[in-house]
């Protein structure tokens, strides 16, 4: 084994290490989730060194300065207001959901038109129309990192690959025998992952657009799914009330997470794959553990049904969205409530972090999405301007431009 | 309601709900109509540019009702509602005699629409507050009504001062207790 070179990553902090084995370049991380500004550099140097073999005595000095490189950018502090870009008179039917790749320069929406584009960020131009869906486009997703790639789930039972470049379609998955709502790329981007209201999931081939196995054992509607960091794993909620983690490989069932009184309505992995978070109709959100399957806490608080729940990117945190109007902020190690987000004046239906983990967005029935400071809970700003509800919300990786669909048929782009 | 109540809307329990589809030409009153029966405020209606969902309580049934847009452009998109629907409700602006043929065609689309084949249908010849509205016999004349191959009921109405709806909405409680 021979390192080749270090590669940083910000959110969540880590340096990834770029190695030769046996003929062949690899890659491994070393995460620094618990990375803060004022963290002791050489404690942090002395644990590297201690668990990574690659990283050998001459290479100390190069790691420090990746390590003080990475606190000065958790330290950097960004307190810009953001204001309203572009409408983007995007379709003619409601939005759904909306997607940025990895870089931000381009995003996506989906319609019940039977559409989803292909948007540039900086200047709020349409790059592409991906027209042939015969129904609702409502899942949407970019094979981030790589980004070159595209897939659309529609109300048509199909699912279609697309080229984010071109706006050619390469693959239409048919074999659901209900409508498609969730999809998703491995982190790899060899393969896409489909969840359908017919109960079960598929896994297909990227680049053969064959179907590799289907994912059966639920008794309802299959409404969220999400790869693990690692993407050996892949998890499903339904409306059964249960979550079902899936071996990726061989398609088998690993666990099913049983406890839920009510229809899930999310359920996610954090960045380092030891816990799963799921929030349901019944209120509250559980959290487990993701290697044995067993419910570690309950998060109690909410007088409605939990809509959404979302990880910030080093996976110490837990927001969530509820009917109530409001939402929280958890700490996902020791289950206490950190804070009430309250404001909203009608449900929230999504929540997400920035990927500095310094800010809440989340978008409501009150047709306002709103900022949050999760360390105080306050309000930071409102987000007013679209005429009626908004659907979706997003972050791109810079945590500098924000965008937003709504059943008022635009999008708006906030920078 | 966000996303996620849709799908759940998308799939209704078919022993407690009823899903129901209010289609229409433009400025039809379906908007008007849904708002009326759920009891809301009626005095800010816009033209509908994607859809309104309400559910109501009725006889022991949960209605979801689906008021969808009605205009020429987005007329086509009207299919991706038909899936599991129990009733359409078809509403008529009986006063824009203009557009009897316009509404028979849209009208005469749905009823080829093999998803709806069979789905009992109600017509609700509205505005019959406004002076020359014409009277239902009329209407179903003109559209041949007549020969429908579904259950079906032409139900004159005003959705502004809510006349004549509830005899509607009795007669949709009828019929799908008979299914």
């Amino acid at each position: 084994m021979r390192l080749k070179r270090f590669l940083l990553r910000y959110y969540p902090p880590g340096i990834i290490l770029e190695y030769e084995q046996g003929g062949q370049t690899k890659t491994k991380s070393v995460d620094l989730l618990d990375l803060k500004p004022e963290t002791d550099v050489d404690a942090v140097l002395d644990e590297i060194s201690r668990k990574e073999p690659l990283i050998t005595p001459s290479r100390m000095d190069q790691v420090r300065t990746l390590i003080k490189k990475l606190q000065q950018k958790l330290a950097a502090t960004d307190d810009h207001a953001f204001y309203l870009f572009k409408v983007l008179r995007a379709h003619i039917l409601p939005l759904t959901n909306v997607a940025f790749n990895k870089s931000g320069s381009m995003f996506i929406t989906g319609s019940y038109d039977r559409t989803c584009k292909v948007w540039d960020t900086a200047s709020g131009e349409e790059l592409h129309t991906l027209e042939g869906h015969r129904n609702v486009v409502y899942a949407i997703a970019f094979n981030n990192p790589y980004g070159d790639k595209i897939a659309t789930g529609s109300f048509d039972k199909t699912c279609k690959l697309w080229s984010s470049e071109t706006g050619k379609c390469y693959h239409t998955f048919r074999g659901h025998t209900a409508e498609i709502v969730c999809t998703a790329f491995n982190p790899q981007s060899t393969i896409v992952a489909t969840g359908s209201m017919d109960t079960t999931a598929k896994i297909w081939d990227v680049q053969t657009g064959q179907e590799i196995s289907t994912l059966m054992g639920h008794s309802a509607e299959i409404i969220s799914l999400s790869f693990n960091t690692k993407g050996d794993q892949v998890i499903t909620g339904s409306f059964d009330h249960t979550v079902t983690c899936w071996d990726v490989r061989s398609g088998s069932r690993i666990h099913t997470l049983i406890g839920h009184r009510g229809e899930i309505s999310s359920a996610q992995f954090n960045w380092d794959c030891s816990l799963i978070a799921t929030g349901s109709m019944d209120n509250t959100c559980k959290i487990w553990d993701a290697r044995t399957g067993q419910c570690i806490g309950t998060l109690r608080g909410h007088e409605d049904e939990v809509l959404d729940v979302a990880f910030d990117y080093t996976g110490q945190l837990l927001a969530t969205a509820s009917a109530d109007s409001t939402g929280r902020v958890y700490n996902a190690v020791t289950h206490q409530c950190l804070m009430k987000l309250e404001g909203h004046e009608g449900e929230i239906s999504k929540v997400c972090f920035n990927p500095q983990g310094n800010k809440i967005l989340t978008a409501s029935a009150d047709k306002s999405a709103r900022l949050w400071d999760p360390q105080t809970g306050k309000c930071q700003q409102i987000l007013a301007g679209h005429s009626d509800e908004i659907f979706s919300c997003a972050f791109n990786y810079e945590g500098n431009t924000i965008i937003t669909g709504s059943k008022d048929n635009t999008c708006r782009i906030w920078r | 309601m966000g996303l996620l109540a849709l799908l759940r809307k998308l799939k209704s329990n078919p022993e407690k709900e009823l899903k129901i589809l209010l289609l229409g030409l433009d400025n039809a009153g379906k908007t008007t109509l849904l708002k009326h029966l759920a009891s809301e405020d009626i005095s800010h209606i816009t033209p509908t540019q994607g859809f309104n969902i309400k559910s109501v309580q009725s006889s022991g049934f949960r209605l979801n009702v689906w008021d969808i847009g009605g205009q020429r452009k987005i007329r086509p998109y009207w299919k991706n509602y038909f899936e599991n629907i129990d009733i359409v409700i078809y509403v008529i602006d009986s006063s824009d005699r203009k557009r009897f043929e316009e509404t028979g065609e849209e009208l005469a689309e749905l009823l080829e629409e093999d998803k709806l084949a069979g789905v009992p249908m109600l017509i609700f010849a509205n505005k019959q507050d406004l002076f020359n509205a014409a009277n239902a016999s009329e209407i179903s004349e003109g559209l041949g009504l007549g020969s429908m191959r579904r259950r079906w009921q032409i139900q004159p109405c005003s959705a502004m001062s809510g006349e004549g709806v509830q005899e509607g909405m009795e007669w949709v409680m009828q019929t799908v207790n008979k299914k």
